[in-house]
């Protein structure tokens, strides 16, 4: 199966609307520089944040020399700081994801989306990391924020032929114990899994305080299912065969994927992780657009 | 129930038709990779059953109405009462129409003949059929003549022929008709197949009555046979069963004796039947009644004529009209000779006159004083076995081989084809014969083989006699009569006792008083060969000096000419071949038939062919008796003339007992005509058989809608 080249993972139309909005950290996260995003930890930055009573070791230079004088007890001076954020990008590069109706797989739509967003992540002087995973994680990228890394990262991502079947909450589950810093995990994926084992594993991220943001990625065939006459579904992930009349069953079919839709939704709304439907069919810049804007909004302080 | 198209039932196989569609689309399918199994595993898991159900109402559906369809198309036909449930209107008829157009159905009741109600019965019939109907109309009598030979829907053109339709004078018997009719019925196509038999009922019609019963009731399962009767009971009736030239040869002037035989067919005694001659339909010629005719009986009656010139003469006898006119006349063609030449074949030739062995027969074949010798219309020429070879057989009528030793093998062969020809040849064996050579070289055209003679000539004492009476055969017929003398006199001597061979067909002229055969004699191509087994002199018997040895001889040549005739003559039906020199080769022939009139002439126009290699005149359409005259075109044209003589038995107007009437009723459906009520409301009160195809399909049709209908509702999304 032939690939995206690299070159064509980054849209510029796509770029250049991501660009207008950015990528920003809905909550705290453990940078490792100054950045744009709010760092957990106070420093003694220009936004004052709160008092603290001074303690052994504490810098001299942050004792609140005003308090002192009034009340003779010494506090130390906090202050917000800014950090930068830590992107880990989760693509699914199972071989459900090889899944197409039309031009676009799923994986390629994902691959599109990763790079667009690690793009976007360096642009802003974040560091990101990529990585692709089926029932484990086949390829990695570690942690960068050198812009010039975005060639390296794309290659990664073009070179990726997907090989098994997927076990998304194992590796959800894993991520979590995994990465040590709390920073914001994208998630791309078709998320065909189990969906309680999916939103085990998001309630996991979050519990360990990521700011989860989940792409899901669905061919329109999937959430249309527009077949007619017979057809033999033949599954992509080893599944037995099926010999049907789609037309017959497309009510059911989409009943139930509807509700499977909404079971994922409402469990992440519950985690207050961040669900988007990545409809291969639309065009990505339309699908980032319009979350990013969504973010931008929601974000702002 | 029974199938018209039983073949087309195999078409409900074609129910395999969804099950392979089926298979062939499971082939066919479209594949799909496909990523969200599970979702489509738990559609069909909840729709399974339903899915199940649904494919399972189609399949049925689909096949039922396949079979509806090869049902109805295999065309099925309910009986009786059954047959009416399917029976919305009546169901088109194939009709066959049987119309008896024997001479039987000439008979009228001076107003209109059997035939002219058999015609109007055959119209009625017409209107009885429903709408739709098709119908053929076969003339029938002892033989078949289809003027509609298959089933047609033209019902108008149907009444126009019928009308149009004549009689024959062909004698009835409806076996092979029916045999024939019902064998054509069986394989026409048509729930109703109908055969109606107009007829007069005539007891004649009905031979082998028990084989017409059996295929009546053989033939009722699938045919409806309906006989309808257009004769009635009275069998009074006055034919010329016969005419026959029966004395004397047919010289030219001379007295010509014909014999009519008049057979009085009906309950009562007939008295003064009055019968005329005439020839050529020239005025009566002679006339003669016969006193009384008791019933049931034949008489015959002696008409004499003359021929006044050489050629081909029509005699015709007739009776006052009956109320069955086709037999009342009866024509005869005689073939008129100028001169009669017979080639006498001397076997022991002496200087004196009187032992050569043809001086008794020399005298006997000119009856008359030396000086009307040469008028007398019989012209002997006497010849001898060397000479035979030089004779011309061709310029002779007849040869008489009288004690000849033997001849060449050559002239052996030429004689045959003389005989072939139409030749007559009268052989009397003497003691100078070879045995070996008549009973070998002559074996193909002797009626018998001579076995070692009897008797001794010397021996006056002892001899044979000929029969006194029961004289069967035409020759010696007239000796029944005591005052023409006796045959019973003449003593033979000496004599070849004859033993008749038994793969020819010998008849026996006249026989010794001990039952053995003296005379015999046998047809030989168109000719015929009398073999006398002892002297044509003196030699071996005294049977040349007397009285009945000149009336004998001449008896004989005319038999053997008559034998020639014979051609001429034929029962109706027979084909005419005549043979004729070859200058008539492929000559146009012109055949006026019996029917024609001035105002509307009937010719047959043809060719002479070649035949069996010779030149033949043919003509095959004689189905009405008289006469019929034939024109050559040659130079000078040849005009000659045939008869057809209807089968005398037809005259008989006896008519089917009320036990065999009885009889048919339960293997048929017996009408009679005009009394019985409205034809056309008794023929519609039987129903035999309804398609139901129709129902079948309309019900095929039904399931079709509803078969659409679900498939429409179960491939809607669910």
């Amino acid at each position: 199966m032939s690939s995206l080249p690299a070159n064509r993972l980054l849209d510029p139309d796509v770029i250049a609307r991501a660009e207008m909005l950015g990528l920003k950290a809905r909550e705290v996260v453990e940078g490792y520089m100054a950045g744009e995003h709010k760092s957990p930890f106070r420093g003694f930055a220009i936004e004052f944040a709160q008092h603290r009573e001074y303690t052994h070791g504490d810098d001299v230079r942050h004792l609140d020399w005003k308090v002192l004088g009034r009340t003779d007890r010494a506090y130390i001076k906090q202050y917000e700081q800014d950090t930068n954020f830590i992107a880990h990008l989760y693509l699914d590069g199972s071989e459900s994801m090889k899944y197409t109706s039309h031009t676009a797989t799923k994986l390629e739509y994902g691959k599109m989306l990763a790079a667009t967003l690690a793009y976007l992540i360096l642009l802003q002087r974040d560091a990101v990391a990529v990585n692709i995973f089926d029932a484990t994680v086949r390829e990695t990228y570690q942690r960068t924020d050198n812009r010039s890394a975005l060639l390296n990262i794309l290659h990664t991502l073009a070179a990726y032929q997907p090989q098994a079947a997927t076990d998304l909450a194992k590796v959800l589950h894993d991520m979590a114990g995994k990465i040590r810093r709390r920073g914001i995990v994208i998630l791309i994926s078709d998320l065909l899994d189990d969906e309680e084992q999916i939103l085990s594993g998001l309630q996991h991220l979050r519990f360990a305080g990521h700011d989860v943001i989940l792409f899901h990625v669905l061919d329109p065939a999937e959430l249309e299912f527009p077949f007619r006459g017979t057809v033999e579904f033949i599954g992509l992930e080893y599944q037995p065969r099926i010999i049907a009349r789609p037309a017959e069953l497309r009510k059911t079919y989409l009943a139930e994927f509807e509700a499977y839709r909404n079971r994922l939704r409402d469990g992440c709304s519950k985690t207050k992780t961040h669900y988007v439907l990545a409809n291969t069919g639309q065009p990505l810049a339309e699908t980032l657009a319009s979350y990013l804007a969504f973010r931008l909004h929601t974000s702002r302080r | 129930m029974y199938f018209l198209n039983p073949l087309l039932l195999f078409g409900a196989a074609a129910i395999s038709v969804p099950i392979v569609i089926h298979l062939l689309n499971r082939r066919r399918t479209r594949r799909v990779e496909w990523a969200a199994m599970r979702f489509l595993r738990a559609s069909i898991e909840k729709n399974e059953r339903r899915l199940e159900i649904e494919d399972l109402i189609l399949l049925a559906l689909r096949c039922l109405l396949l079979i509806l369809l090869a049902l109805a198309l295999a065309r099925p036909t309910l009986r009786g009462a059954l047959g009416s449930l399917g029976n919305l209107g009546l169901t088109p008829s194939t009709a066959l129409i049987l119309l008896d157009n024997s001479y039987s159905m000439d008979a009228t009741d001076g107003v209109q003949s059997r035939f002219d109600k058999a015609r109007k019965a055959a119209e009625e019939t017409l209107d009885a059929l429903p709408s739709g109907s098709s119908v053929a109309v076969w003339l029938v009598s002892d033989a078949v003549r289809p003027i509609i030979p298959e089933p047609t829907r033209d019902l108008a053109l149907a009444r126009k022929i019928i009308r149009e339709s004549r009689l024959s004078d062909h004698a009835s018997n409806l076996l092979p008709c029916l045999q024939q009719a019902t064998g054509t019925l069986r394989n026409k196509a048509g729930a109703r197949k109908e055969l109606y038999v107009i007829t007069d009922g005539q007891a004649l019609a009905w031979q082998r009555w028990s084989d017409v019963l059996q295929l009546l009731n053989d033939a009722k399962q699938t045919v409806r046979t309906r006989i309808i009767l257009v004769g009635d009971t009275d069998e009074q009736n006055l034919s010329i069963s016969d005419l026959r030239l029966a004395g004397g040869l047919p010289s030219v002037n001379q007295p010509l004796r014909f014999e009519a035989q008049i057979t009085n067919h009906g309950h009562d005694d007939v008295r003064d039947a009055r019968v005329t001659l005439s020839v050529n339909n020239d005025p009566p010629s002679d006339e003669g009644s016969i006193e009384f005719i008791p019933a049931g009986t034949a008489k015959s009656i002696s008409l004499f004529a003359k021929l006044r010139a050489d050629g081909f003469h029509s005699v015709t006898a007739r009776l006052a009209d009956d109320r069955l006119p086709a037999d009342n006349r009866r024509s005869a063609v005689v073939h008129a000779m100028k001169e009669l030449r017979v080639l006498l074949v001397d076997g022991t030739p002496s200087r004196d006159a009187r032992e050569s062995a043809v001086f008794f027969l020399r005298h006997a074949l000119v009856p008359v004083s030396a000086a009307d010798a040469p008028q007398y219309f019989i012209k002997p020429i006497v010849t001898t076995p060397a000479e035979l070879p030089a004779a011309r057989l061709d310029g002779v009528d007849i040869v008489i081989l009288s004690n000849v030793f033997d001849f060449s093998p050559d002239v052996a062969a030429s004689l045959e084809q003389f005989l072939s020809r139409g030749g007559g040849l009268i052989v009397f064996p003497g003691p100078n014969c070879s045995r070996a050579f008549y009973n070998s070289k002559l074996a193909a055209i002797l009626p018998a083989q001579l076995d070692e003679p009897r008797g001794d000539p010397e021996k006056q004492d002892s001899f044979a006699t000929l029969q006194p009476k029961d004289y069967q055969h035409p020759i010696v017929a007239l000796w029944n009569d005591a005052a023409a003398g006796t045959l019973a006199s003449a003593h033979f001597y000496r004599y070849y006792p004859l033993q008749a061979r038994t793969n020819h067909s010998p008849v026996t002229v006249l026989r010794f008083a001990d039952g053995a055969p003296a005379v015999m004699e046998q047809s030989v191509g168109l000719g015929r060969v009398v073999l006398f087994n002892s002297t044509g002199n003196t030699a071996w018997n005294d049977f040349p000096v007397r009285p009945a040895f000149v009336p004998l001889l001449h008896r004989a040549l005319a038999v053997l000419l008559i034998r020639r005739d014979e051609a001429l003559n034929l029962k109706v039906g027979e084909p005419f071949n005549y043979r004729l020199g070859l200058e008539f080769a492929n000559k146009e022939t012109v055949v006026t038939l019996p029917t024609s009139t001035p105002e509307k002439p009937q010719r047959d126009y043809g060719r002479v062919e070649m035949f069996n290699g010779a030149p033949t005149l043919r003509h095959a359409n004689n189905d009405n008796a008289g006469v019929y005259d034939v024109e050559v075109a040659s130079d000078p044209p040849l005009r000659m003339r045939f008869a057809a003589q209807s089968p005398p038995a037809e005259s008989s107007l006896k008519p089917l007992s009320l036990a065999e009437l009885k009889q048919l009723g339960q293997a048929a459906q017996v009408l009679q005509y005009p009394t019985d009520a409205a034809l056309k409301s008794r023929v519609q009160q039987e129903t035999v058989g309804s398609e139901v195809w129709w129902p079948l399909a309309m019900l095929a049709l039904a399931l079709g809608a509803v078969e659409t209908f679900f498939a429409q509702r179960f491939s809607r999304s669910r």
